[in-house]
């Protein structure tokens, strides 16, 4: 089960590099990240799966989908180039080899930690990673800056 | 190591490729972004994986959920920006946005 999983979320995402259509590319992106999230619940983290669920496949979807439909009548005219289809083929199987050889090696070198963690998600996020959350408040008041002035009305100094 | 977490690395592997062959060939602004999703998903699953395996799910679920906050925000940032260029030269084509080459 775990594999097919896998195997789903890994062609989903290639059908949104390969596909043409934007729209289509963004619906795509969503399934992978809908695989993705059944991943995540069952390796049992079920709030990082209601997160990748409602906030990847919901609010980024639906922004990709607004971004293509703002920008739809001229997509088109991109022409893509023709040589990386045929050169890609060829390193993705040398990276996956590399890719291989060396996790092998690095395997004994990660180290064990000293014990099983303790307590609920609740007192790890609040508690031991209460400074992840003052940059992430951080870091979406600095997104909101930045998008409300990307999209500010020009005065007539301008 | 067990051989799920062989699986899930192999799979982060792939979509790592994918991600940068995304990012690297493509000439879309928004395709563009749509790898470094693509890469966002990796990291989320390295992570994932990696805390399930050394028995630290919870401390795991936070750092992802971190990475979805940032990923969500930098997307935001991306797109606006994208719509932007968009009205200044009418296309997404990367290679049109030159303006400030020497």
């Amino acid at each position: 089960m775990h594999l097919f999983l896998l195997i789903g979320l890994v062609a989903f995402t290639i059908l949104a590099v390969l596909a043409r259509d934007l729209l289509k590319a963004a619906i795509a992106l969503a399934g992978a990240s809908i695989f993705l999230a059944i991943i995540f619940f069952r390796m049992g983290g079920y709030y990082v799966s209601v997160f990748e669920i409602t906030i990847v496949a919901g609010l980024i979807t639906v922004l990709f989908i607004a971004t293509v439909n703002m920008t739809r009548h001229q997509e088109q005219d991109v022409v893509e180039s023709k040589w990386p289809r045929i050169i890609f083929p060829l390193f993705f199987l040398l990276f996956l080899v590399v890719d291989f050889l060396v996790m092998k090696k690095l395997l004994g070198t990660i180290p064990a930690l000293q014990s099983a963690e303790t307590g609920t998600f609740g007192e790890i996020l609040w508690g031991k990673r209460s400074f992840d959350l003052i940059g992430q408040i951080g870091v979406i008041f600095a997104g909101v800056l930045s998008v409300l002035a990307l999209f500010r009305k020009r005065s007539k100094h301008d | 190591m067990t051989n799920a977490w062989f699986l899930d690395m192999g799979a982060v592997a792939v979509l790592l490729i994918v991600g940068f062959y995304c990012l690297f060939t493509q000439r879309n602004l928004i395709k563009l972004f749509i790898g470094v999703e693509i890469l966002g998903k990796a990291a989320t699953l390295a992570m994932m994986a990696t805390g399930l395996e050394k028995k630290n799910v919870l401390v795991a679920q936070c750092l992802a959920i971190t990475i979805i906050v940032v990923e969500v925000c930098v997307i935001a940032v991306a797109l606006a920006m994208i719509i932007n260029m968009y009205r200044h030269t009418g296309s997404l084509d990367i290679r049109k946005l030159t303006k400030l080459k020497g």
